[in-house]
């Protein structure tokens, strides 16, 4: 029995230190964490370095916080902007605590500051969003018009073709925005540190706009416009693209009569020009002798027409003189 | 009863054994719980109650156990992460093959600085660069990582109109993105680097957008398509057209030296019979006059001869239908070409 009692009294030791040392003196704050200790409920302490801390066992007792960086993620909400356009904004933010014995104080659990956020962060995006166009949550600066565009006007050569411009009028201009979308964050942001960081002890680190969708309304709207717009462009290339081939036919139809006019012109003048260098060649000879050029002519002439002729031949003519008398008549 | 001591194993437990037994694992636990490995591409992080005091590199390594806790964390290894899909079966594995792609259309939905709606999925590249501030720095690890990404991806995108998106400006905003999710990791201090952001497919919204955004490119083809044509009709006719000039020009030209030609051919015979004529001209007169009656009669039957006195023949001779006069045939060799007009 001697050996049953050392047994138990080593198992007493071991139960006894066992629950000292869990209920006891020490607590472990891990990098990241922070602690709060309470004595009856009440705040005594926080702390937030990591090591092997000490505390009253039985007496106080320790809560363990996370000492980083936190993230809130809100959902979906329905928004009107300023030009009651209804929008899904989805919004992300990061926190954290910073005044541990606030926080205790006024949220105790993560559960509870989580839903703090909700109450705050949410209206206050709702508040943002619906006082501002949609185009400023949208955009961030005015890059958009300072954008190079090219490729989109450009023809089969690669050359820029400026017929096309006023055809495909997608490169207005847009509005300049006047808040933009980091700004509006940043907005969000400071309207809700305003609510948090005194109450709370919770620090928001940045409200960011995640992602910004049309209602579903709008996005079939939306889808239309942007057929149209396309619509009209396609539209646009196609015209172009016919007029470019009349005009090319035109060109050529002009052309080719120019060319053919034109070489009817010329042909005239030279046929011209040559019909009078022989008038003149001709001119020229039969000056010297016109009463024998009647002649020559004529009786050339006659070589060629008689023998078309029924002939009845009188014998008056010269020919004839000596067909009665040697001597002639 | 007597009292025997039994044990399941037929073994005699003594206290001092037991105790013996307890001590010998708590040590082989405490031996295993000292040795720890770390992976070539990681670096363990090591806490001693809690608090941060060293980082180890590969390798095994040693720990005081109970005390000290170890957090191996990968930190050479290029990590990715999707956006606007999923591959299945496989992890952050850049070069995975044979998984499935699944859309995450709430991610890949955007809208554009010009108020369109476009669709994106893309990619971001990160390593971890400071374990002790990956692990205690940030909560939702994986998730920051995500809202940032997305945030900053869907401002960029904001800024841009579709067509830029869709074109050119893929670059500038992996580019931007990659730059500006780094500046918020830095300002939150959480040890990641994010080495790049990769735009993948960018396209307008599916079904009747894309259809028409596509039916653009069509028709650009279809104008260029046009143009080509005419330029065909036009570099088919004008040539031909031009040929055709040419040739009018050339029989103008052909016809002038005829012309010219034949005048001066016409006129030096003449010259030539003109010198001849003045030498001689009454003989030469009767010659030519002779020869041409001749030529022009020689060979010809049926012409009817009258004395101018035989008055009375004339009623008898019949002007009329040609089958009763002789046919008179041009003779070829009696009719030599005449000049011209």
């Amino acid at each position: 029995m001697k050996e049953n009692r050392l047994l138990i009294i080593a198992a007493a030791i071991i139960i006894v230190v066992g629950a000292f040392i869990v209920s006891g003196p020490f607590f472990i704050i891990k990098e990241g964490e922070q602690a709060v200790v309470t004595q009856f409920g009440q705040v005594v302490a926080t702390d937030t370095d990591a090591g092997l801390k000490l505390k009253i066992p039985l007496i106080q007792e320790v809560q363990i916080y996370p000492n980083k960086i936190m993230s809130w993620d809100g959902e979906p909400q329905l928004v009107p902007t300023e030009e009651n356009q209804f929008i899904w904004v989805d919004t992300t933010a990061r926190w954290r605590i910073v005044d541990l014995k606030k926080f205790y104080e006024s949220s105790k659990s993560l559960q509870r500051a989580y839903s703090r956020l909700d109450e705050i962060i949410d209206p206050a995006v709702r508040k943002t969003i619906s006082t501002n166009p949609l185009n400023e949550a949208v955009r961030s600066s005015d890059i958009i018009n300072e954008t190079k565009r090219t490729g989109v006007l450009t023809g089969a050569n690669g050359e820029e073709i400026e017929g096309l411009k006023s055809l495909i009028s997608s490169n207005t201009a847009f509005n300049p925005i006047k808040v933009g979308r980091r700004d509006i964050s940043n907005e969000i942001k400071n309207s809700v540190e305003q609510n948090i960081l005194g109450q709370f002890g919770i620090a928001v680190i940045d409200v960011l706009l995640r992602q910004i969708r049309y209602s579903d309304q709008l996005t079939e709207s939306v889808y239309n416009r942007m057929i149209t717009e396309r619509k009209q462009i396609a539209e646009g290339y196609r015209s172009y693209g016919e007029g470019q081939k009349r005009e090319l036919e035109g060109k050529m139809e002009r052309e080719t009569k120019s060319l053919l006019s034109e070489a009817y012109a010329k042909s005239e003048q030279i046929k011209g020009e040559a019909d009078a260098k022989a008038a003149r060649i001709y001119a020229e000879a039969y000056g010297a002798d016109p009463e024998f050029y009647n002649f020559w002519k004529s009786i050339e002439s006659y070589k060629v027409t008689l023998p078309q002729f029924q002939k009845t031949m009188t014998t008056d003519m010269d020919y004839f003189k000596y067909l009665y008398s040697p001597r002639g008549r | 009863m007597p009292e025997r001591k039994v044990s399941a194993f037929g073994f005699d437990f003594s206290p001092k054994l037991v105790i013996l037994l307890i001590v010998l694992a708590v040590l082989a636990y405490g031996a295993f719980q000292s040795i720890y490995i770390v992976d070539q591409t990681e670096e363990a992080v090591v806490l001693t109650f809690g608090k941060y005091s060293r980082t180890e590199g590969p390798g095994m390594q040693f720990k005081i156990p109970f005390v000290e806790e170890n957090y191996n964390v990968a930190t050479k290894i290029v990590q990715k992460m999707d956006f606007g899909f999923r591959m299945d079966g496989q992890g952050g594995d850049l070069f995975a093959q044979n998984s499935t792609k699944t859309s995450f259309k709430d991610e890949s939905t955007m809208l554009t600085g010009d108020l369109n709606i476009v669709d994106i999925t893309w990619i971001i590249q990160y390593r971890i660069t400071d374990p002790k501030a990956w692990l205690f720095n940030l909560d939702a690890k994986e998730k920051t990582i995500r809202d940032i990404s997305q945030s900053m991806v869907s401002q960029l995108v904001g800024d841009r109109a579709i067509l830029d998106v869709l074109g050119n400006e893929r670059q500038a905003i992996e580019a931007h993105a990659t730059e500006l999710i780094n500046e918020r990791f830095a300002a939150y201090d959480i040890g990641v680097l994010v080495t790049g952001t990769q735009l993948k497919d960018i396209f307008p919204p599916e079904g009747n957008v894309r259809a028409a955004f596509d039916d653009v490119n069509v028709a650009f083809q279809d104008m260029n398509k046009l143009i080509n044509q005419g330029r065909e009709t036009y570099n088919k006719k004008i040539p031909e057209a031009a040929g055709e000039a040419q040739q009018q020009i050339q029989v103008a030209e052909g016809y002038a030296t005829e012309r010219v030609n034949k005048a001066m051919g016409d006129v030096a015979r003449f010259k030539a019979v003109l010198a001849e004529y003045r030498r001689a001209p009454e003989v030469t007169r009767n010659r030519l006059y002779l020869e041409t009656i001749e030529s022009v009669f020689k060979g010809q039957e049926g012409t009817d001869l009258i004395d101018k006195k035989l008055g009375s023949f004339l009623p008898l001779k019949s002007l009329g239908p040609k089958a009763a006069a002789p046919v008179v045939a041009p003779d070829a060799s009696a009719a030599p070409a005449a000049g011209g007009n």
